[in-house]
């Protein structure tokens, strides 16, 4: 048997402009909950694998290129003893030739010489990711005693990181928030149209003996379905976008900690159902409360 | 319980009841009666004496500037949503301008007080095709109103208004579109359900009907109303001869 409602919704152009909006709603919604998603796990991926190592270096020339050797085993020795008393400390070292030279093959080549070279000494600060030391304080600190001490550390740029992905986040709560918000709003100013133009419909099924809740479920199911529908396509199509962008960040940055698994993919199958969910109640509220207006 | 008590009164009770359309003037003024359970009624009044008003604060769309309705033992005017709802289920309606729903087929609008009522479909199916069997359009059933003749169209909204048993019916001018044989037969619908128990009331300006089944008259003039008896003999004696078979079913 064809598909019967009591309310001629057929004539609404509600009818292709929710599942429009909807698809659009969605489509903004998984790109901005898969960006938002991906930086806060990123980063705190970051945080826990790349927060333990700071370095301080101790040049060997000054600014002029002059050899400062003699200061710099003393330099050495203040920097050990601050970064050692600092309670976030775990530990320091100086780097061994050997290791400078590891570090430096990219650079020099297997067979450089680099005791001629003028590198730095490098100490290498294991902190504690529990509790770890305030950077800008021990810089400060450091600075004071040791004047040529650079301190070099992911920290720094990663603190600014973090409250980067914190402003991400709450991008990402808020532009949510204003799509659903969006949503509600639409739903609710087509409903009430929609009320007014079958007016005569509505009261007559209300002379029949029909309840508010009667009407108001039909037009709830409907905008539940129109907005499934518009919610899915708007999903399908951000997914190749979402894939390309990972892609695009996996070529840029090889190991990129990135970004589709099944929580993400989770999250994004779900956000149609609760924009739905949100429409219908949303709808139900509205004629609800409109009946009681109009009849 | 309460229910009970009131449903043995009376269906509908009209104490010193006026209406007027917003400022204009009094078009029902001071009426007065009382519908036993089981009563059939006709309603006679020239065009524009205010019967279809009349009809419209029995189903409950229309309440009365001045004076008390009281329907199925309930003040209408203090009843809630939900209430009102649910006497308005108890209540069968034909339209003087039927209000069909274009959109629907003849068979899902004759459906449409059941599905409101939450009947099942299966059930549904049942009862529509024989009610509109009945009414002689068997063959319409999958129609749209906009293709029905006006008689057809009639028949459609006849077969809505009685397909869930009504306590009470109210038919403004249902016999308005069809011939002398099918508004007699339609007739005989109402006196099915009258004898079922439905109390009825029907508008019409049909002389030759009114004098064949003979049941007592509202009659409107100038917005006041006053009852008349059948005088017909054997119109008397058939209205009491179904008032018997109410009283025994
Ligand atoms: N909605 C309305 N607003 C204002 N006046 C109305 C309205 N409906 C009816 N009237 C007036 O009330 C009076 C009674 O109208 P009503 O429709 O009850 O008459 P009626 O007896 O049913 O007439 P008819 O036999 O032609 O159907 C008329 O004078 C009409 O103009
Ligand atoms: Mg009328």
């Amino acid at each position: 048997m064809a598909k019967r409602t009591d309310i001629p919704f057929f004539q609404d152009p509600s009818r292709l402009f929710l599942p429009w909006i909807s698809m659009l709603m969605i489509f903004i919604a998984s790109l901005t909950l898969a960006g938002g998603l991906t930086a806060y796990r990123s980063l705190s991926y970051w945080n826990k694998n790349v927060s333990g190592s700071i370095t301080v270096q101790i040049p060997v020339v000054d600014e002029q290129g002059k050899s400062r050797s003699e200061d710099v085993q003393s330099d050495i020795e203040k920097a050990l003893t601050i970064l050692r008393t600092n309670p976030g400390v775990l530990g320091a070292r100086v780097l061994e030739n050997n290791q400078m030279r590891r570090l430096m093959t990219p650079w020099l080549g297997e067979h450089a010489d680099i005791e001629t070279l003028p590198l730095p000494q490098v100490i290498d600060v294991t902190i504690d990711t529990q509790s770890p030391p305030n950077i800008q304080e021990l810089n400060t600190e450091l600075i004071q005693q040791v004047p040529f001490a650079i301190l070099d550390s992911h920290r720094v740029w990663l603190d600014s990181l973090i409250i980067m992905a914190d402003g991400l986040m709450k991008l990402t709560v808020f532009i949510l928030l204003l799509l659903m918000i969006t949503t509600a709003f639409t739903v609710s100013y087509s409903a009430r149209t929609s009320l007014t133009m079958h007016k005569q419909v509505i009261s007559l099924v209300h002379m029949m003996g029909a309840n508010d809740g009667y009407i108001a479920w039909q037009y709830a199911i409907r905008i539940l379905k129109l907005t499934l529908i518009g919610g899915f396509l708007g999903l399908i199509l951000s997914i190749p976008v979402i894939f390309g962008v990972a892609y695009f960040f996996k070529t840029i940055a090889g190991d990129f900690n990135c970004c589709i698994d099944s929580i993400l993919l989770a999250t994004l199958i779900g956000t149609p159902f609760v924009f739905a969910l949100l429409a219908f109640l949303s709808t139900l509220k509205t004629v609800l409360t409109s009946l009681k207006r109009m009849i | 319980m309460l229910n009970e008590t009131k449903l043995s009164a009376s269906v509908a009770e009209f104490n010193g009841v006026s209406l007027r359309y917003e400022t204009g003037p009094e078009v029902l003024k001071d009426i007065q009666f009382t519908l036993q359970p089981g009563s059939f009624h006709f309603m006679t009044g020239e065009s524009g004496a205010g019967k279809s008003s009349l009809l419209r604060m029995l189903y409950l769309d229309l309440l009365p500037t001045r004076g008390r309705v009281r329907l199925f033992g309930h003040a209408v005017d203090s009843l809630s949503r939900t209430a009102k709802a649910r006497l308005r289920r108890q209540i069968g309606v034909v339209f003087q301008d039927f209000r069909l729903l274009d959109h629907l087929t003849a068979f899902d609008n004759v459906a449409l007080p059941l599905r409101i009522a939450g009947v099942r479909e299966n059930e549904i199916r049942r009862h529509v095709s024989e009610m509109l069997a009945w009414v002689g359009l068997e063959k319409q059933m999958k129609i749209l109103p906009p293709q029905l003749s006006g008689g057809e169209k009639q028949r459609v909204a006849i077969a809505r208004a009685v397909i869930n048993r009504p306590r009470i019916l109210l038919a403004d001018e249902p016999t308005g579109n069809v011939d002398d044989t099918m508004a007699k037969r339609l007739l005989h619908l109402f006196l099915e359900l009258n004898k079922l128990g439905t109390t009825v009331v029907i508008a019409t300006h049909n002389q030759p009907l009114i004098k064949h089944f003979g049941f007592p008259q509202l009659h409107l003039d100038h917005g006041h109303l006053q009852l008349i008896q059948p005088t017909n003999k054997y119109a008397d004696m058939a209205s009491k001869l179904f008032k018997r078979g109410d009283n025994n079913g």
